[in-house]
């Protein structure tokens, strides 16, 4: 097979013995290696172990009536189911916390609402608001008591500050219980976490709403840094602005790079967008924490839907108003969900037969193509055979 | 159905999982394929943020080809059936290296005899050695997959009769070779820019590793598929569970299991027990003999060759998703190497220092126009950190922090020595640091490239010695860390040779049981 013998300067015909060799000489180097147990900790593994790690146990250890409807929880690691410590994490991110109810197991993505800084006294705080007929919502702030405890996955999300691609100055726009990870940012940039300054435009229906007013007003008066407004929208008080932000109240605030962080409802969200649209920036400086796109036109029809698991089959009602995770989670199938959007991809599941309504604008392109959907953003259309990933 | 019973169980669905897996079910074997994370491929995945879909680690397929003249990888995917089950885009050009120091760039074209002109080119005088160079890596291709074929098993004459070049040079470092054939320096330089790929410099790296990857990336050319990687894992994952096979998703394997000293099975960290007489693993034989398997199973051979192993380069890469497109901000190449020197030894000590910030960008639009919306680019940024330059540095609170001085570094040092400006335009950033690869692939220390595959550890000796370390019967090995070295096509092809071993395993189980009973039958 050789077309040529090339003239190698230095190596010649001798060395082809070395071939020979090269067996007997490995065979001598594992021979003369240690027998010491294999290295098998490493900073790099325990490190990712540390700031990502598969599940945490906390234990509510304080809890603050912030209004009317709405409580802080703050946890602590549950040393007793193993948690010795809580993930570090970056200032907008959320966990999911898993919570049985009434037979369900139940997913729900919140937001830390402190400052990085506290995961290193291994202290999460995370603020709930009531929502009508919000099972999961409810059931924290009626029912949950210090010292009960929760499993919450590590802390994830997008809705961060990045300084290589965000502006120097956060133009924040929070709506409501929306606030809670433009807080987390603020403390970051308190503690010098962030290197960024920030103008707060918070707006809620009444002063009785504000979440977190004490706090904001200390660190506001406390650091050039940060700059807060308050707008009511459906009461008139002296001592602060009423109605909607406006784009003249934006102008105010802004200098000369900004990028907004939006993050309150839906409705928030496209009144924004028509806003934004007037400054003609780049997409790239408008961020918006998780939200759930409205899906019109939903009907309320009964349907069946057949989950498959590896080792079983289960067949229950489902409902055209409904996502089909949240018709498991009801159902104690324990399906694996963190943001409950559509967003993370964690939920991804086969639609084996059926047809369901979806915005498929989060899934990757293959997978859309194979029938891939995210069960925490799918509602039914037919009757479903859906299977798991485990 | 017995759900918990298998012929072979498979760990980890990497594409060498995924490979061997698919050709067991082929071979209608009852199959469980095991997965840690939620979606098949590994490392070839992909990921959204905002409006684009990253492809988490292909740079191109190597051993591809195309239908008039095919590689290794073209012939294993035609063997399973899934040739027309994706689509393939071919890279334009070889690669295009920088060297920060030199204030120099190079451009060099698929083709052998194009190469070898576009060298005369800049370094006249080097077309004599560099024909040389080419005939020998031909050669140094050929005798390996021969050596592959026969599973180690070879006849030194034979080698010798047909394959005389690879036989002289096969010991020898890269540096060595290409010095005996007066190769000029500097075509020397250009040449091995491609050490990269392989994760060792000229000096320690071994001349065949190099010139059969080298041989096989310019003879053959290169591609990717149109989406992602994630396309090829997802396109073997479906055609698995479609002949048969099983595959679930989060499931870590936390023990393998024994009965009266054979193969019996594996135990996930969550409790369910999953049976069967064979096994093949893609997981670094570093946490195999480490961890998983129980201490007094594992023989003292094993021990001392992982302990003899040096981890490979550790992974870094930025991804960009970018609002303006790739002409407007004048990105015209699909890959851009940047290094601060062609001398790959020193390249290799930069990357073994924390304030290391070359790095191989590539811009997938430039191949893949609509792999992105209109007016908008993708990039990916990828760097090699050697030894314990990023493990013993990074802290948990330092973190984040640590990560984005880096990418800051590497995007300042690719913008300073292209002239083209990218920062401004960043829409959407994910920064992939040795903690991140750590914790999706599982592998020590962030290892992206398995073992270093230098010294006696480089892909010879292992293919000659793969029968004798393989030390415990029935469990066959696969993937990045195993003899073929790391890479897609390596991977690919390490599954195939897993699944073939673990056939003849079978066959050979199945034989040993028809003589027991045939001879207690006479009884």
């Amino acid at each position: 097979m050789t077309e040529i013998e090339i003239d190698l300067q230095g190596i010649d015909a001798k060395d082809m013995n070395k071939f020979a060799l090269l067996n007997k000489e490995r065979e001598k180097i594992i021979h003369d290696s240690s027998l010491d147990a294999i290295h098998t900790e490493f900073n790099t593994n325990v490190i990712a172990q540390k700031l990502h790690p598969k599940e945490q146990w906390v234990k509510v250890s304080e809890i603050i009536l912030e209004t009317e409807d709405t409580k802080s929880f703050v946890l602590v690691p549950d040393t007793e189911s193993g948690t010795k410590e809580l993930a570090y994490f970056k200032a907008g991110q959320y966990i999911s916390v898993e919570v049985k109810i009434d037979g369900g197991v139940y997913h729900r993505p919140y937001t830390l609402s402190c400052s990085p800084k506290q995961a290193f006294d291994n202290k999460y705080k995370i603020t709930i608001k009531k929502v009508p007929n919000g099972i999961v919502s409810n059931y924290f702030f009626d029912l949950v008591q210090v010292g009960d405890t929760f499993s919450i996955s590590a802390p994830v999300g997008e809705f961060t500050y990045e300084r290589l691609r965000d502006a120097n100055h956060i133009l924040a726009i929070a709506g409501g219980s929306g606030i809670t990870p433009i807080m987390s940012i603020t403390e970051a940039i308190y503690d010098d976490i962030i290197d960024a300054t920030i103008s707060i435009l918070y707006g809620t229906k009444t002063v009785q709403d504000i979440l977190f007013k004490k706090r904001l007003d200390e660190l506001a008066s406390k650091s050039k840094k940060i700059k807060i407004e308050y707008i009511l929208s459906e009461e008139k008080n002296e001592s602060f602005m009423h109605g909607l932000i406006t784009k003249d109240l934006m102008d105010t605030y802004l200098e000369e790079e900004n990028s907004f962080f939006l993050c309150g409802p839906v409705p928030m969200y496209s009144y924004m967008n028509e806003i934004l649209k007037e400054y003609n920036i780049a997409k790239k400086y408008i961020r918006h924490d998780l939200f759930r796109s409205d899906i019109n036109n939903l009907r309320q029809e009964r349907y069946s839907l057949t989950v498959l698991t590896h080792e079983k089959s289960i067949e229950i009602p489902c409902y055209g108003d409904e996502t089909l995770l949240s018709t498991m989670e009801k159902n104690g199938i324990l399906a694996p969900s963190k943001c409950y959007v559509g967003e993370c991809g964690f939920c991804k599941s086969k639609l084996i037969s059926g047809k369901v309504k979806t915005f498929d604008g989060d899934m990757r392109l293959k997978d859309k193509n194979y029938n891939y959907i995210h069960p925490c953003t799918a509602y039914p259309e037919s009757d479903i055979v859906l299977k798991l990933p485990k | 159905m017995d759900n918990n019973n298998y012929d072979v169980i498979v760990i980890g669905a990497g594409n060498a999982g995924l490979i061997a897996a698919l050709e067991l079910v082929k071979s209608d074997k009852k199959v469980l394929l095991l997965e840690k994370n939620n979606t098949p491929g590994g490392f070839a995945t992909s990921f959204k943020r905002g409006r684009f879909e990253f492809d988490v680690s292909l740079h191109h397929l190597c051993e591809y080809g195309t239908e008039e003249h095919f590689g290794e990888l073209y012939k294993l995917f035609e063997k399973l059936g899934i040739i027309d089950k994706f689509h393939l885009i071919s890279l334009p050009v070889a690669y295009h290296v920088y060297s920060v120091e030199g204030k120099t760039e190079y451009k060099m074209p698929f083709g052998v005899s194009e190469f070898i002109e576009q060298m005369e080119e800049y370094v006249p005088g080097s077309r004599t050695s560099m024909k040389k160079f080419f005939i020998i890596a031909k050669e140094v291709r050929e005798a390996f997959l021969y050596i592959e074929k026969n599973k180690g098993e070879v006849k030194e004459e034979y080698l010798k009769e047909e394959f005389i070049n690879f036989m002289k040079v096969a010991t020898f470092s890269l540096d060595k070779v290409l010095d005996s054939i007066k190769m000029p320096k500097k075509a020397q330089e250009i040449l091995t820019s491609y050490w990269f790929y392989l994760g060792s410099p000229a000096s320690t790296l071994s001349f065949i590793d190099f010139a059969s990857s080298l041989y096989a990336y310019i003879s053959f050319g290169a591609q990717v598929p149109s989406k992602r990687s994630y396309e090829i894992s997802l396109v073997l994952a479906e055609e698995i569970e479609k002949l048969g096979g099983t595959i679930k998703y989060f499931s870590t394997v936390e023990e393998i299991l024994f009965k009266d000293k054979k193969i019996a099975g594996v135990k996930l960290v969550d409790g369910p027990i999953y049976t069967a007489p064979h096994i093949i693993s893609s997981v670094s034989p570093t946490f195999l003999y480490g961890k998983l398997l129980p201490e007094p199973v594992v023989p003292k051979e094993a021990i001392k060759l992982t302990n003899s192993r040096v981890l490979g380069a550790r992974g870094f890469s930025i991804y960009l998703g970018l609002n303006q497109s790739a002409e407007d901000l004048g990105l015209t190449e699909y890959s851009y190497m940047i290094y601060h020197s062609l001398d790959s030894d020193k390249e290799f000590q930069n990357m073994s220092s924390i304030k290391n910030d070359s790095s191989v960008a590539v811009v997938l639009n430039n191949i893949l126009p609509n792999c992105s919306p209109k007016g908008t680019t993708m990039m990916r940024f990828t760097s090699l950190f050697f030894g314990d330059a990023f493990s013993k540095n990074v802290t948990e609170k330092s973190y984040f922090e640590m990560k984005e001085k880096i990418a800051e570094n590497i995007l300042t040092c690719f913008e300073e020595t292209t002239g083209i400006s990218i920062t401004p335009y960043i829409e959407e950033i994910e920064i992939s640091s040795p903690v991140t690869f750590a914790r999706y692939s599982g592998h020590p220390d962030g290892v992206i490239f398995g073992y270093k595959g230098t010294g006696l550890d480089n892909k010879l000796p292992r293919l000659l010695r793969m029968e004798e370390e393989n030390y415990i019967p029935n469990l066959r090995t696969c993937g990045g860390f195993d003899v073929l070295l790391s890479g897609f096509s390596s991977t690919y092809l390490s599954g195939d040779l897993a699944a073939k071993f673990t056939l003849k395993d079978i066959k050979e189980m199945e034989e040993v049981e028809e003589e027991e009973l045939h001879d207690r039958n006479r009884d």
